[in-house]
């Protein structure tokens, strides 16, 4: 990947787009009626929207497979279509990542929603889901995220990945139902060394391998529940899940990295509070097949927690605190174990996040700051942003992942070599 | 019941159309406060209306919104629930926004962003900021609490009374007052201005056309200005209905994920 792949990339996604669309541009605005103006119509058949979008970011250290975090070009293609109450949807990108030579094809939605009776709406096929309390934690929310589109610069959006599941929704007056059945169990986009590296306890330390890292992925089901009630705006809910832990976080006989089976419990409750909102979460993550910590190839069961409050300080100016606890349970057997107990992780791992969002010319300019502070580990995590939305069509970010850690080892401090700058250019169709 | 009550209510607002009644003049401010935010808000039960905003910046450059609202009264007067459904641009098609208004207290919003299938909640200090990158604020679509300022009757004219609304928690807003004038027949407020502490009117909302719809009169056409910074906010409404029978439970978190198509759809 050189830099001159990058600047071709940018130069023909943009080119193509270099005619601004102006189908609103003739919209009678002083006529009495919408006349032969085209938002006049309802919409009918098929309604084709996306973007394209070019993007380009720069490892700041020289430490990693590629110069480039991020370096490419894509479309997304978005439609919908009704037919017997049946809601048809698609989201799909097609694209070049230079980083990794390798095309784009992503399916992000192609799904059926669809009601049966009164109080059932089913989704099936391909989605996003997402749901819990947290600003970027996620404790019960255990949907396939892709930390690697996160941590190189692409758009929040591809934070989330697409799963192929089952959605029902049970609507009642005691309390709301969701249930996900997913046939095959879709891990996280792991950081597997392609684009960025990752600690080896085996090596001790970064490692930036030769060939990407394959975990040994169950080929299984699992299912996640929901039940949630809003009374008196105090939003509630209890979770479930079953399946398998969604980083490789173990490991298997052969010595390859794998999933441990893993079943969740949790509960949360969001609300007003004072001038701004509170939420608070717990999670306890059953690690099925370590029950007493005696095996180190396995993780450990913990009890997870979350509390956050976010509010508007200053007009346009909103600040968001989170305070995050992993509690590792028989941690004194974890480290009894452990072939290499210094890469354990602490008993307590806490985690201090804070979003600083400004907001000026009526949200066309945003500027935020996100960032993960863990006290225990002693790294950190930062994430700046610049959004300018220039016009309804174009839009312009950049930003920076900015990892720190005195250790190689711990969750944001085996990722300072992948820190990065980059920017993105969409268009809007 | 409620329905009876408000048949009543419709045909005082007919009655009021006709010159014959609108010699009645009013003194009381909170008594016309009240039925301003009667005419601005609580049209008939429930009612459906397609929207867009044309909004200009300082330098002249245009963005459009276009979305539909569905609303519905719990109260006449009262607690009442807004679901937004965005269409255009492509940025924000699929989003929804939902409100559940109390009438005395802070109101709930949640903001449902499909490309991260996030509902997001918004909080109840968060009002007096751009709607979707508008000149118009979160609190101008659902309304300002009639509990939060003090009114005060400036000027009776031939057209219009003037008001002069001061809040209540001045820390909370960035007026210092704001001045209405109501329409004596329709009781629409046509024309607001908000004014800061240094006596600089900076904002301005006003209706530029209003039609009757079932019997109501409607705002159809407005605009909002930015005195300060220049630019402006246009909106149009059209397709309006009334008294549809929106049932309450569209109003609900189901339908931030699930757009109600039934009810989304032109009459």
């Amino acid at each position: 990947m050189t830099l001159r792949g990058v600047l071709l990339c940018l130069l023909l996604s943009c080119g193509a787009l270099a005619q601004e669309n102006d189908d609103w541009g003739d919209d009678d605005w002083n006529g009495d009626d919408w006349g032969e103006d085209p938002w006049a119509e309802e919409e009918a058949g098929l309604e084709w929207t996306g973007f394209v979008e070019a993007g380009g970011g720069v490892r700041l250290s020289s430490f990693g497979p590629t110069d480039f975090t991020l370096g490419e070009g894509r479309a997304r293609v978005e439609t919908q279509y009704f037919w017997q109450a049946i809601d048809f949807s698609f989201k799909g990108d097609l694209g070049y990542d230079a980083v990794i030579d390798d095309e784009i094809l992503q399916l992000r939605e192609l799904a059926a929603a669809f009601g049966i009776g009164s109080n059932i709406d089913v989704k099936l096929g391909r989605q996003v889901l997402t749901w819990g309390t947290g600003d970027l934690l996620f404790l019960n929310d255990l949907f396939p995220k892709d930390f690697v589109s996160f941590f190189s610069g692409r758009d929040n959006e591809y934070l989330k990945a697409p799963g192929d599941a089952v959605k029902i929704s049970f609507f009642n007056k005691l309390f709301n139902v969701d249930f996900v059945w997913n046939h095959d169990f879709d891990p996280d986009e792991y950081i597997n060394g392609e684009r960025l590296v990752f600690f080896s306890p085996e090596a001790g330390r970064v490692v930036s391998p030769a060939s990407k890292l394959r975990a040994d992925t169950p080929d299984d089901s699992e299912f996640a529940l929901r039940l949630y009630k809003t009374v008196n705006a105090v939003e509630y809910a209890f979770y479930v899940y079953d399946g398998w832990f969604k980083q490789p976080n173990a490991v298997n006989n052969r010595g390859v990295p794998a999933f441990a089976r893993l079943r969740t419990y949790g509960a949360s409750v969001r609300r007003s509070l004072g001038p701004g909102l509170a939420n608070m979460e717990v999670a306890w993550y059953d690690s099925m097949k370590d029950d007493d910590g005696g095996n180190p190839r396995i993780p450990n069961d913990q009890f997870r927690l979350l509390g956050g409050y976010e509010w508007e300080a200053v007009k346009n100016f909103n600040v968001g605190l989170q305070y995050y606890l992993e509690w590792t349970q028989d941690h004194d057997e974890l480290i009894s174990n452990s072939p290499a107990p210094r890469f354990e992780p602490d008993e307590f791992r806490h985690v201090l996040t804070n979003r600083l969002t400004l907001k000026r010319m009526r949200d066309k300019l945003t500027l935020s700051l996100f960032t993960f502070f863990s006290p225990s580990d002693g790294d950190a995590y930062l994430r700046p942003t610049v959004e300018y939305r220039y016009s309804d069509a174009w839009q312009y970010s950049a930003g920076a992942n900015l990892f720190i850690g005195k250790d190689d080892h711990t969750f944001f401090g085996q990722l300072e070599d992948n820190s990065n700058l980059y920017a993105r250019v969409r268009y809007y169709y | 019941m409620h329905r009876h009550i408000k048949h009543g209510i419709s045909l005082i607002t007919l009655l009021l159309l006709s010159p014959a009644v609108a010699a009645e003049t009013l003194t009381d401010a909170d008594e016309i406060s009240r039925r301003a935010n009667q005419a601005a808000y609580y049209h008939g039960d429930d009612g459906r209306s397609e929207a867009r905003m044309i909004i200009t910046d300082s330098q002249g450059r245009e963005q459009l919104r276009q979305f539909t609202i569905l609303r519905h009264d719990r109260e006449d007067g009262g607690d009442q629930d807004f679901l937004v459904v965005f269409s255009r641009p492509s940025d924000v098609r699929g989003m929804v926004f939902l409100v559940n208004k109390h009438a005395g207290a802070d109101d709930d919003r949640w903001l449902y962003l499909p490309g991260l299938d996030l509902v997001k909640r918004i909080s109840a200090g968060d009002k007096r900021t751009s709607f979707v990158g508008s000149h118009y604020f979160y609190e101008d679509v659902s309304g300002r609490g009639l509990e939060r300022d003090t009114h005060e009757l400036v000027e009776t004219t031939e057209e219009h009374y003037i008001l002069k609304h001061t809040p209540k928690q001045p820390g909370e807003v960035e007026f210092a007052y704001y001045m209405t004038w109501i329409d004596r027949q329709t009781f629409l407020p046509m024309k607001i201005e908000y004014t800061d502490d240094k006596e600089e009117t900076y904002r301005r909302v006003e209706v530029l056309k209003v039609e009757d719809i079932q019997g109501y009169p409607t705002v159809i056409h407005n605009r909002t200005s930015d005195l300060r910074g220049g630019g402006n906010t246009e909106m149009q409404f059209r397709f309006i209905s009334y008294d549809l029978g929106i049932p309450e439970d569209v109003f609900s978190q189901r339908s931030l994920r699930n757009s109600p198509r039934e009810w989304l759809q032109r009459r």
